[in-house]
């Protein structure tokens, strides 16, 4: 598959203000949830690519964050536990014109929905997944997910974890996303610049916000997540899978977050390959069906 | 050539997977098909993916076939445990042809008619190991009256891509097995009646013909995980759907087919899937969601032997309670059966219609014995259906996209309209889709979403009743076991009995009143399904005043005529 890199054509088509993005849908979550701040960016972001809604289709799963497609007006679908991902990617796959967002917290994509993660990533599909990770299950209110630290207690592990957590981040550098990036969510600068670049990155982006859950996880706090985020150092080399790599396991065992972009890199998408596919077969919507009827005549 | 001539022709061929039983199979059914004579073929392949016992059997007649037939009239076999496996079956009257000298020595049973043929004796001498199944097809034209021109042709035509030698060295084994059989002078009394000769026809599997039936029907979008018996539907979209401009994915699991296809539906495409069993319980979470979200979807399911992983290749139509009840909570749907490789093609482009016209998941139940059964089907004329778009919002003032309708069906809107922006959702939802758990508004959104489907038996062709007047039995099926009960009825009457067929198409919802108009024409009911539970009938048992007697069996494969005719004459007697 040698399909040429096409631009965007999804960016820049109108001028809105973020509130413009903003649907008058009530509040769901609670007072101090890190997800506003995730929210906020986001809106800030369209705003900045000059999206229109009407082109922007916005897929979450099932959990707290994947309530956020009810506050932005956009088409949206608000689909299964864990099922965001392939969702999207019918989605996209039939309609690549338009820009297409997953939101979903950590157990929705990596619990439940862990299967699809490496697909979503190795197809290289052009649209952006944001995670919003909390290290928590909010919705039924405080279990470990797949992230929480054993250090936590919770109501499934009320004597503290006794299982490591997993790194969405190394996941999907290995994986072979195309962009990858994190950031606390409550540094709504840094989180909207990345979603920004995220959307206009043409491939699949990943960005992992951490979002404090003020009701269920005492222990990764705003102010524990603000600590220990650290801006990936100057002339990190982004296009560099392994530096990328090395760059979360050198902040991980200084018990630091590495956040900003960590890694890009262009390739093919997949509808670009598909495209290009039809286009080697000759296919079009008018290819005369009799020609493949007739193949089955004896 | 001496002999009676039958309507019909069973030969079944047996040999080692790779020694080119296949390859025989299908150019005799081509052959026949291109001389106009009727054709349904039946084949099972071995489960090793290298060697291991192969059988194809090819049905031709000069009458309509809808069914495998009962048993074979003639067997071939290439090896000696094609010749284990059929042994039991080598009933008086069958025409026995097989290789010898070889690896067995069978013992011809009491008015069996023996044909030894050196097959691969023949092909080492014209160092030409791969045409023993050519010297055995040449035999078996001579003995049988198989089209011999035709088969020339198909070899001809089929060989001709591997370069001319190739085509030569085949038709040298085919006239080499001629001479062979014709010396050892037929002594058997069968031979296949005279062929009608061209006929406009196709001849297709049931799985390729649902392929084939999707794109007619304007198949925009396909993702699947491949499953045995259902992965031929795949292979067949994947290869002719680009040609149209359209997209197929291979999805990770069945979970993520499925959620592919409700997202390209949102975005406006007719979109579908296909699996067997397995596939469609994963699958069920997500048909719940497309009933509640309103995503017109198509859904095929070539059932397999269940439960569970069960019996991957064969034949069982025991899905049907998944079909209908499969997704928690009350949710709803569409449910359609295939009959024949005629209906995978016609009755895929219905469900394709009534999904998009009702917002639902449709599904479609196919079965183990179509998946791989091939039929001739009258050349489908793309221009001669009719295709049904789903309703889309008009643009005229505020757009609600659960607006409480008259008919329970609301406009879409695709993504991109402007002021369409909507959101699909499986949580219960208001007129706007907003989530809303009151009381009344979950009560009107089940009515909405349940009444619309009430409509639906106006848009299915009525059920077929086979036989006019009173019936001292009436026999109810569905599937490919309707083929079976035809041939069946048939028999039947010609031996004076006074039998009634009722072959529904349309599972769910149930054509209820069809079923009781049926019924007060019939003393007594049958309705024979291949599962334990008697699916269909206790469903016609809980929706109608219908009792019909259960006949079921689960042995892997499907209903013979006979069968049906034994077990009818049991109950009048």
């Amino acid at each position: 598959m040698n399909a040429v890199l096409q631009p965007q054509t999804h960016l820049h088509q109108v001028e809105l203000k973020p509130k413009d993005y903003k649907t008058d849908a009530p509040s769901f979550w609670c007072a101090g949830c890190g997800h506003y701040g995730v929210l906020t960016g986001l809106l800030r972001a369209l705003s900045e690519i000059g999206i229109d809604p009407n082109h922007l289709v916005s897929v979450s799963g099932i959990g707290c964050s994947s309530r956020l497609p009810y506050f932005v007006n956009s088409y949206k679908m608000h689909t299964l536990h864990g099922r965001a991902g392939p969702v999207a990617t019918g989605v996209h796959l039939a309609r690549p014109d338009l820009a297409v967002v997953i939101t979903g917290g950590d157990g929705d994509g990596f619990s439940i929905g862990g299967g699809h993660m490496p697909h979503l990533a190795r197809k290289n599909l052009n649209m952006t997944y944001i995670l919003m990770d909390n290290h928590v299950y909010g919705l039924t209110k405080g279990q470990c997910s797949p992230t929480s630290r054993p250090e936590m207690k919770t109501t499934t592990t009320p004597y503290g974890g006794v299982e490591e957590p997993l790194d969405p981040i190394m996941y999907m550098l290995t994986y072979g996303a195309t962009y990858v990036a994190q950031a606390f969510a409550g540094n709504v600068k840094l989180a909207s610049q990345l979603i920004k670049e995220g959307m206009e990155h043409k491939g699949f982006a990943f960005i992992n916000l951490l979002s404090q859950c003020p009701s269920f996880n005492e222990i990764d706090t705003a102010q524990a997540f603000k600590a220990a985020c650290e801006e990936v150092p100057e002339g990190h080399d982004t296009s560099d899978l392994s530096a990328a790599m090395n760059a979360v396991n050198t902040a991980k065992r200084a018990g630091r977050i590495p956040s900003g972009l960590l890694y890009k890199t262009e390739r093919p998408t997949l509808d670009q390959n598909m495209a290009e596919l039809v286009k080697r077969v000759g296919g079009h919507k008018d290819y005369d069906l009799r020609k493949i009827i007739d193949l089955a005549r004896p | 050539m001496q002999g009676i001539t039958k309507n019909d022709l069973i030969i079944r061929i047996g040999g080692e997977g790779g020694e080119g039983v296949i390859s025989v199979g299908d150019f005799i059914t081509q052959a026949c098909a291109r001389d106009g004579l009727d054709v349904y073929t039946f084949k099972t392949f071995p489960a090793e993916i290298k060697g291991g016992y192969a059988m194809y059997q090819v049905r031709a007649g000069t009458e309509r076939l809808y069914n495998q037939g009962d048993t074979f009239d003639v067997l071939c076999a290439f090896n000696g445990e094609a010749y284990n496996m059929n042994r039991a079956s080598l009933k008086p009257g069958i025409a026995f042809v097989y290789d010898s000298p070889s690896d067995f020595t069978p013992d011809i049973p009491p008015g069996v008619f023996a044909y030894p043929i050196p097959m691969t004796q023949t092909a080492k001498e014209m160092n030409n190991l791969r045409a023993k199944n050519m010297v055995a097809m040449g035999a078996m034209s001579v003995l049988f009256n198989i089209p011999e021109a035709a088969l020339r042709e198909v070899i001809a035509t089929k060989f001709a891509r591997r370069g001319e030698d190739v085509v030569k060295g085949n038709l040298t084994a085919f006239e080499r097995g001629r001479e062979l059989a014709a010396a050892l002078g037929k002594t058997d009394p069968w031979t296949l009646g005279t062929p009608k000769g061209k006929q406009d026809v196709i001849v297709m599997s049931g799985n390729n013909a649902i392929g084939l039936g999707a794109m007619i029907a304007g198949l925009d979008f396909f993702a699947a995980y491949p499953i045995t018996p259902a992965t031929e539907v795949a292979i067949y979209v994947a290869k002719h759907l680009p040609k149209r401009g359209g997209t197929l994915i291979q999805a990770e699991d069945e979970i993520a087919a499925i959620s592919q296809v409700l997202g390209a539906s949102y975005a406006g495409k007719k979109s579908m899937t296909s699996t067997s069993g397995p596939g469609l319980s994963l699958m069920s979470e997500m048909l719940g969601m497309a009933f509640m979200s309103e995503l017109p979807c198509v859904v095929v399911d070539v059932q397999r032997g269940g439960p569970s992983t069960g019996l991957p290749t064969k034949h069982e139509q025991s899905d049907l309670f998944l079909a209908v009840h499969g997704a928690h909570g009350d949710s709803g749907r569409i449910v359609l059966s295939v009959e024949s490789i005629e209906d995978c093609i016609n009755l895929t482009v219905v469900a394709f219609n009534l999904a998009e016209k009702y917002q639902c998941p449709v599904l479609l139940l196919s079965d183990g014995s179509l998946a791989f059964s091939t039929q001739n089907v009258p050349y489908p004329n793309p221009d001669n259906y009719k295709l049904v778009e789903r309703k889309r919002w008009d643009g005229k003032g505020e757009y609600h996209r659960y607006a409480l309708t008259e008919d329970g069906i609301s406009p879409m809107a695709d993504p991109g309209t402007p002021g369409g922006a909507h959101i699909a959702t499986g949580l219960e939802h208001n007129e706007i889709g907003l989530p809303s758990y009151a009381s009344a508004n979950h009560e009107a959104m089940q009515a909405k979403r349940f009444n619309k489907l009430k409509n639906v038996v106006n848009d299915v062709e009525p059920t077929e009743v086979d036989g006019d007047g009173a019936a001292d039995l009436g026999v109810i099926a569905w599937g490919s076991t309707i083929g079976v009960v035809r041939e069946a009825l048939q028999r039947l009457r010609a031996e004076g009995y006074k039998v009634k067929g009722f072959y529904p198409k349309l599972l769910n919802p149930l054509p209820t009143q069809q079923f009781e108009d049926f019924g007060a024409s019939c003393k007594r009911l049958l309705l024979p399904e291949v599962n334990f539970q008697g699916q269909l009938a206790h469903f016609v048992r809980a929706e109608t005043s219908l009792r019909p007697e259960s006949y079921t069996i689960c042995g892997g494969m499907p209903f013979t005529p006979e069968m049906i005719v034994n077990k009818v004459k049991e109950i009048l007697a």
